[in-house]
């Protein structure tokens, strides 16, 4: 009894120095630089395997401000993007370029990227009834009639997104990466061993589609996780989450840098120890797009902001999993905005998302000196 | 499903763009001597043939400056911006417009800034904005900015459904108050004076709009001048039996709610919101039962007291909302609860004389009947409202009387004032004995 005691009190702590040894934090810093050393290979690669002409269309000067700014959740046929497409690139090119998005982007981050490209495949071959709800795409499959016009080609598909380097790849100085085209922007600036994703916008219309059998829902955990966490409020919360008054669209979209609105809502130091976990778990849905040591850095300062994070709803509090709500949320923190604001336009198949940090947009607070 | 296919029609794909709103998002930014807004203003695709007609005026499809500027304008027109209950005019600093043709694809952005010259004035700052520009088709985004400057504090902000009408509370230190605030410490760390007046406004406002508690002590005190006779209302007592009364009620009903006001602002006493509004809207239901037939004669002071411990619950939910820091807890409960007490004395200042004179009236029976009337459906209507969660009038048709409270004072109390010394005396004395008899 007593030695079978003895004996598992010792394994425990074995256990749990091995755990302390062998966690992430006491690696942080190795983990770190290899993930820029890995990113900054990636980039190198990529910018080598291109001609002189494009690797100059992609490369920007750092502080290009206009260059920054030049992002919207519009299709590029209206906001012409910097530096050069997918479409644009030879296979192994194209190869290399998404080699340095996975190597930047988490598993789920990257998966996040394709579904919204997919989302604007389907645009493109099935065009978009009211509500985005239409049928099988005109012409049926393989017949010749469904072949849409020019300008559709131009303006949609899963390769018009744009990849654009704003200073050198380098392990110390500061870069950013951009990657971005129809309800895409990614904004990475890497900064030593750091890795900023804010300001960036996720979006997709239809939000709901079928692909190969499939059902694809680009943005749809964000639906889901923000409207189990308004589930999981009590009334008195719930009264304080949700707002009385519509929200049309993004407060701080595209062009809106670092501005902090007052916030409101229900506070989250008002959560209990389970909600709060919901939170940082919907949270998680936009700072985990990042590669995993970025994400454990981001996670960590919003979770040490969290009883000053906010979180507010506003539109239909009714809805289920699995299909899209149709209301509009905003998370906002010390250093955290996220919002998610379905279109009118088909409300549950066209959403804009926005994470921001307004104190770090574009790694601001880290590149100043 | 017309429009989205008049869209598509168009040539263009619906989607990523508004199609039949126009955008108008206002974010401000409150300074010490003034506040700054920008304007975004994006038409949709079906609306911008309308707008680029407004600011096209000559109709040669170039947006020229001065048409331009006459637009800004004219949208600065169609904003109607108080504050402190003053109407200012705001002032355009610049503006910016998108070519004709993204307009036409719901893309264009239109971009004004303007400012307003903050008229001098207290420390507690109300400034309302409503946006009627082009209201038929617009949607509308209102927001402000966390103030740069440390001695702005924001305190609420409501809107209406659609945002196109704005209230913001704020607080505003003089700067010499700041720099003496900074130097014990920073302004948010001890509330000084300045934030003490604001708070006991705030307390003075709350009772007055919360109609519910004054309704449930007007109606208390509906029956405190009268004598009890059997198990009815008899005539009414001296004035000076009835002023103690009243008294007694008022201090009673203020220590109930000061305690756990108190209680519950330390954050030692945690109850749900809910029961307390219920239980609230209960106790106009009880006095009003009260002003009816006598149920606890003599024990009103009691009831007012016990009730006051239940409405301190609901005046702390609003000071929690405030999120007063632990310093400040403490003056700040003070300053809130002298605000409240002050209002409520106000209220009792005007309502005893009316109360007393009216009471010696032979009439006073049908006011007193039809009060608690009108205050136990109300109550009802409140408690349904506050238990199921359904909407009621109750709270619209009493608050339009409470806006006219003070007409309606001073009507009741020129009625009761002419019925005392108009028609001579005879008929107050006579009315005594009368109503003595009609009761025994």
């Amino acid at each position: 009894m007593n030695n079978s005691t003895h004996f598992t009190s010792a394994v425990t702590w074995v256990a749990i120095v091995t755990a302390i040894l062998l966690s992430p934090a006491s690696f942080a810093g190795a983990q770190q630089s290899a993930a820029t050393d890995d990113i900054v290979h990636a980039a190198n690669a990529f910018l080598s395997s291109l001609s002189t002409e494009q690797r100059q269309q992609v490369q920007y000067a750092f502080n290009d401000a206009k260059q920054r700014a030049r992002w919207s959740n519009l299709p590029i046929g209206f906001v012409p993007r910097g530096g050069i497409s997918l479409k644009q690139m030879s296979p192994p090119q194209r190869e290399a370029a998404m080699k340095l998005l996975a190597t930047v982007l988490s598993p789920m981050g990257l998966e996040k990227v394709n579904e919204i490209r997919e989302a604007d495949d389907d645009v493109k071959t099935n065009g978009r009834g009211p509500g985005g709800r239409g049928g099988p795409p005109p012409g049926g499959p393989g017949g010749p009639g469904g072949r849409p016009p020019v300008s559709r080609d131009d303006m949609f598909g899963s390769d018009l997104y744009y990849i654009s380097f704003l200073g050198t790849p380098s392990i110390t100085d500061p870069w950013m990466l951009q990657f971005g085209g129809h309800h895409l922007a990614l904004n990475i600036t890497i900064i030593g061993s750091q890795g900023v994703l804010t300001p960036t916008l996720t979006g997709a219309q239809p939000a709901t589609f079928q692909l190969n059998g499939k059902t694809i829902r680009p943005l749809g955990r964000e639906s889901d996780k923000g409207l189990a966490l308004l589930n999981s409020l009590e009334p008195k919360q719930r009264s304080r989450a949700v707002l009385d008054y519509a929200v049309a669209d993004l407060v701080l979209g595209p062009g809106l840098d670092d501005k902090k609105i007052a916030p409101e809502g229900l506070k989250a130091s008002a959560l209990d120890a389970r909600q709060q976990a919901m939170l940082l778990d919907l949270i998680a849905e936009w700072a985990g797009i990042m590669n995993e040591s970025s994400s454990a850095d981001r996670m960590a300062q919003i979770k040490a902001d969290l009883n000053e994070t906010w979180f507010a709803w506003s539109g239909p509090t009714s809805g289920q999993a699995g299909s899209n709500i149709t209301a509009y949320y905003r998370i906002q923190g010390p250093h955290l905005v996220i919002e998610y604001a379905p279109q009118h336009d088909a409300p549950a198949n066209h959403v804009h998302t926005i994470y921001r940090d307004p104190t770090n947009d574009y790694g601001r607070a880290l590149t100043k000196p | 499903m017309a429009l989205v296919a008049l869209a598509l029609l168009s040539g263009k794909s619906a989607c990523a763009h508004r199609i039949d709103e126009y955008l108008q998002a206002t974010i401000l930014s409150l300074q010490a001597d003034r506040v700054q807004a920008s304007m975004r203003l994006i038409p949709g695709i079906l609306v911008s043939p309308s707008v680029t007609a407004a600011i096209d005026s000559n109709g040669d499809g170039v947006l020229s400056q001065v048409e331009q500027r006459a637009y800004a304008r004219r949208v600065l027109g169609d904003l109607s911006i108080m504050i402190d209950g003053k109407s200012v005019s705001p002032k355009l600093i610049s503006w910016s417009f998108p070519q004709p043709d993204q307009m036409r694809d719901g893309i264009g952005e239109i971009r004004i800034e303007y400012s307003v010259e903050l008229p001098s004035g207290g420390t507690h700052r109300t400034l309302v904005l409503a946006n009627h520009h082009l209201s038929r088709t617009s949607v509308y985004l209102m927001n402000v900015l966390v103030p740069q400057d440390r001695n702005i504090r924001l305190l609420a902000q409501k809107r209406n459904e659609q945002q196109s009408l704005y209230e913001l509370d704020y607080q505003q230190m003089a700067a010499g108050d700041a720099r003496s605030g900074t130097s014990w410490g920073g302004p948010r760390t001890w509330l000084n004076g300045v934030q003490f007046l604001s708070l006991f406004h705030l307390g003075m406002r709350h009772i007055a709009e919360g109609t519910d508690h004054l309704l449930f002590l007007l109606t208390l005190l509906l029956a405190a001048p009268l004598l009890v006779s059997g198990s009815r209302w008899g005539p009414a007592a001296g004035a000076r039996h009835s002023l103690l009364r009243i008294l007694g009620i008022v201090t009673a009903f203020t220590m109930g709610h000061s305690i756990t006001l108190s209680l519950a602002a330390w954050g030692l006493v945690r109850v749900p919101e809910q029961p307390v509004e219920v239980l609230i809207a209960g106790s106009i239901f009880v006095s009003a039962l009260h002003a009816l037939r006598p149920i606890f004669p003599g024990k009103e002071a009691w009831i007012a007291g016990f009730f006051g411990l239940i409405h301190g619950l609901a005046f702390a939910a609003t000071l929690e909302r405030l999120g007063l820091g632990h310093w400040d807890r403490a003056a700040g409960i003070l300053a809130f609860n002298l605000g409240i007490e002050t209002m409520q004395l106000l209220v009792i200042a005007v309502a005893l004389p009316l109360l007393m004179l009216m009471s010696t009236m032979r009439a006073y029976p049908v006011i007193r009947i039809g009060g608690a009337a009108c205050a136990a459906a109300a109550s009802v209507g409140w408690m349904v409202e506050r238990l199921f969660d359904i909407g009621t009038p109750v709270d619209a048709i009493v608050n339009a009387l409470a806006r006219h409270a003070f007409w309606i004072v001073i009507i009741g109390l020129l009625a009761a004032l002419a019925c005392r010394f108009l028609p001579a005396s005879r008929a107050g004395r006579a009315s005594e004995p009368g109503m003595a008899q009609l009761l025994e």
